[in-house]
């Protein structure tokens, strides 16, 4: 089917009207949960997957993705009105978006924040269409000894961008793999690590260990602050951002836009890196960088564009070669896989209505999102205003009901509760958790392509060198591990400096 | 907590972890490179894990702010090495000469200044006297006979 076809199905799937329904109610949940303080995407999706399972794949995946860059639109409401980032990608939108609203700017705050997001959503949407297709046909030619590779380089990029410690961090990976490795051996029938409890026999399910890590956590560790947090008591104003404001911000939004959809695309380079990215360089970029830090509107539009175009980029190696590179791309890799979808190369070509429905939805996506934000604002604020004290224990309490409703059965909450407050003591103890996630998701790709690989060479490594893409992908892992020990610490001081001074 | 101690609680914990899961994976049949079996990835993982966190902990070990850094490790080991040495030449060469040695080790470590080796002389001189004296002659502890001694008998 020609292009131009492909998009026009991918807009009769969406007009439909379940997926017209499901996409709303994606793009209205992620904006709440964007807004609300507490938990993330990435909680949330794990937590409302199950509600999925009765839905067509097309239609689920099109609901998960709206939450994603949904609480992308969501989280700089926080972050501009109260300091407090609403999730993770918006840590940096608190510095200069907070700043503008105390100056009585939080009209064009929100304003720039909100079309800065529709811009970059809706050019990364149409860089995934024009990227996925040639470079999924290009991945059908990968066997075993590619696949090794990539997955090997994938972790390696994913832990180099880890913003902790690089150490640590494959220490998570291999922890990852290492549950990965639990339930029945696809190969030889034979039961690993279930310790007799049947219901590890499947493994352990990625939904658990990610509402425990990114739900549970959250909450545990949200006890250990007290009080609450107080809204800016200032007039929005108008929320359109002047013609000047649109002259300062047309650079940043373009720069945000590309660095966010590259990053995306990178494994570990998630939305969250790349608004840290994205407000480096516009200082970098800035002619008045003292500026920043003050309510420079720059500080805003870059970051928020940014965050946005990577949930689009992180759409590219899922589709175009079956490997998630970011949490949210593995928790619909797993909604994918719960369909009986297996996430690959052929998934564009085998399930066109799937790729470009989601395709299509998120151009739509995009517009909901700009009335369901700049208009109702005011509605958002009001959500801003639930106490934590009553937000909290509801959120452990959705993570309960979700985490029974995937089998229902009370083993999964106790692996979730586990995995929470593992989540937890990684929090206290500066490991990251998105290697973990990772890892566990490529786990069964990683063995089966690497056994396979050993038994076609009969045991020689040499196979994962003599094929050209293969040994290219796995030397230029190695000499992104080499470069670490060299330039470790103008790496630190970019983490450290360029974003908190 | 500071970092490293930090840090090394949790490099022990998944030390702790990989081995655990190593020996698992041992027993699963790792099988062989031209056929890897079920165990096979499984035991990489664990080793890989074990590596980490062992390095971890010699990292966090050797860093300034840790508490290693306040020790001074030539002179712990020269204090555990005379102690030794003065249990193992004290029935050779008797109370009197290895206490000397002993004493002249330890207040060679923390004597400093003009004259230092002849001060520290006289103290471990002194010391062995007066410990002989009070303990061998006085209090009648049987130390054991110099055997050395016996060569002049």
């Amino acid at each position: 089917m020609d292009f131009f076809g492909n998009i026009i199905t991918g807009f009769q799937i969406t007009f439909q009207p379940v997926n017209l329904l499901y996409c709303f109610a994606g793009c209205l949940v992620g904006t709440l949960i964007g807004v609300l303080p507490g938990i993330g995407p990435s909680g949330t999706i794990s937590i409302l997957l199950p509600v999925t399972f009765k839905i067509s794949p097309v239609t689920s995946v099109i609901f998960l993705a709206g939450i994603y860059y949904g609480a992308m639109y969501g989280g700089s409401t926080t972050s501009i009105l109260v300091n407090v980032p609403g999730e993770a990608a918006s840590v940096v939108t608190c510095l200069d978006g907070y700043q503008m609203a105390r100056q009585g700017r939080a009209g064009p705050a929100l304003g720039i924040a909100a079309f800065g997001s529709f811009i970059a959503g809706t050019l990364s949407v149409l860089a995934l269409m024009f990227l996925s297709y040639p470079l999924s046909r290009f991945a059908l030619a990968f066997g075993p000894p590619e696949y090794t590779a990539l997955i090997i380089l994938g972790i390696t990029i994913l832990t180099y961008l880890a913003q902790k410690s690089l150490l640590k961090a494959l220490m998570m990976a291999t922890f990852g793999f290492m549950l990965a490795f639990v339930g029945v051996d696809m190969l030889t029938g034979k039961a690993r690590f279930t310790f007799g409890i049947p219901a590890l026999m499947d493994g352990i399910g990625i939904l658990p260990i990610v509402m425990g890590i990114f739900g549970v956590a959250e909450v545990l560790e949200n006890f250990d602050a007290s009080g609450e947090i107080s809204v800016v008591k200032a007039k929005l104003g108008n929320l359109f951002p002047s013609r000047q404001d649109w002259k300062d911000c047309w650079k940043p939004i373009s720069r945000g836009t590309l660095i966010g959809f590259f990053l995306g695309i990178i494994p570990g380079g998630s939305a969250t890196l790349a608004s840290f990215i994205s407000y480096a360089t516009e200082k970098r970029c800035s002619k008045h960088p003292e500026r920043f830090g003050r309510g420079a509107i720059e500080g805003v539009a870059g970051p928020e564009s940014a965050n946005n175009s990577a949930c689009a980029g992180g759409l590219v190696p899922l589709f175009a070669l079956g490997i998630p590179p970011s949490v949210v791309a593995a928790l619909l890799f797993a909604a994918l896989m719960m369909h009986g979808i297996q996430p690959g190369p052929f998934i564009i070509t085998e399930h066109p209505q799937i790729f470009w429905g989601l395709v299509a939805s998120m151009y739509l996506g995009n517009i909901m999102l700009m009335v369901i934000n700049l208009p109702l604002i005011g509605v958002w604020v009001q959500v801003l205003k639930v106490p934590r004290r009553v937000l909290l224990p509801l959120i452990l309490f959705f993570c309960i009901v979700g985490a029974y409703a995937i089998n229902n059965s009370f083993f999964d909450v106790g692996v979730m509760m586990l995995f929470g407050v593992i989540g937890y003591l990684m929090k206290k103890f500066d490991y990251e958790a998105a290697p973990l996630v990772l890892a566990f998701v490529l786990g069964p790709i990683l063995e089966n392509s690497m056994r396979q690989s050993l038994r076609i060479s009969r045991g020689s490594f040499w196979i994962f060198f003599s094929r050209p893409v293969s040994g290219t992908l796995l030397v230029l892992a190695g000499l992104i591990l080499l470069s670490y020990f060299f330039f470790n610490k103008q790496r630190d001081v970019l983490d450290e400096k360029e974003i908190k001074t | 907590m500071k970092r490293p101690e930090k840090d090394i609680i949790g490099a022990l914990f998944w030390l702790a972890v990989g081995v655990g899961y190593a020996v698992g994976a041992l027993r699963l049949n790792p099988g062989t490179l031209r056929n890897p079996g079920p165990g096979f990835l499984p035991l990489v993982m664990a080793l890989l894990l074990i590596c980490f966190s062992l390095f971890l902990v010699v990292r966090e070990l050797f860093k300034p702010e840790s508490f290693l850094r306040g020790i001074r490790w030539k002179n712990q080991l020269l204090i555990v090495a005379s102690v030794a040495l003065y249990g193992f030449v004290l029935d050779l060469i008797g109370f009197l000469f290895s206490t000397f040695i002993l004493m002249f080790v330890l207040f060679g470590l923390r004597f400093s200044g003009k004259k230092k080796w002849l001060t520290v002389f006289l103290f471990a001189a002194a010391t062995a006297l007066a410990g002989w004296l009070v303990f061998s002659v006085v209090l009648k502890v049987p130390f054991p006979r110099a055997r050395f001694m016996a060569l002049w008998r």
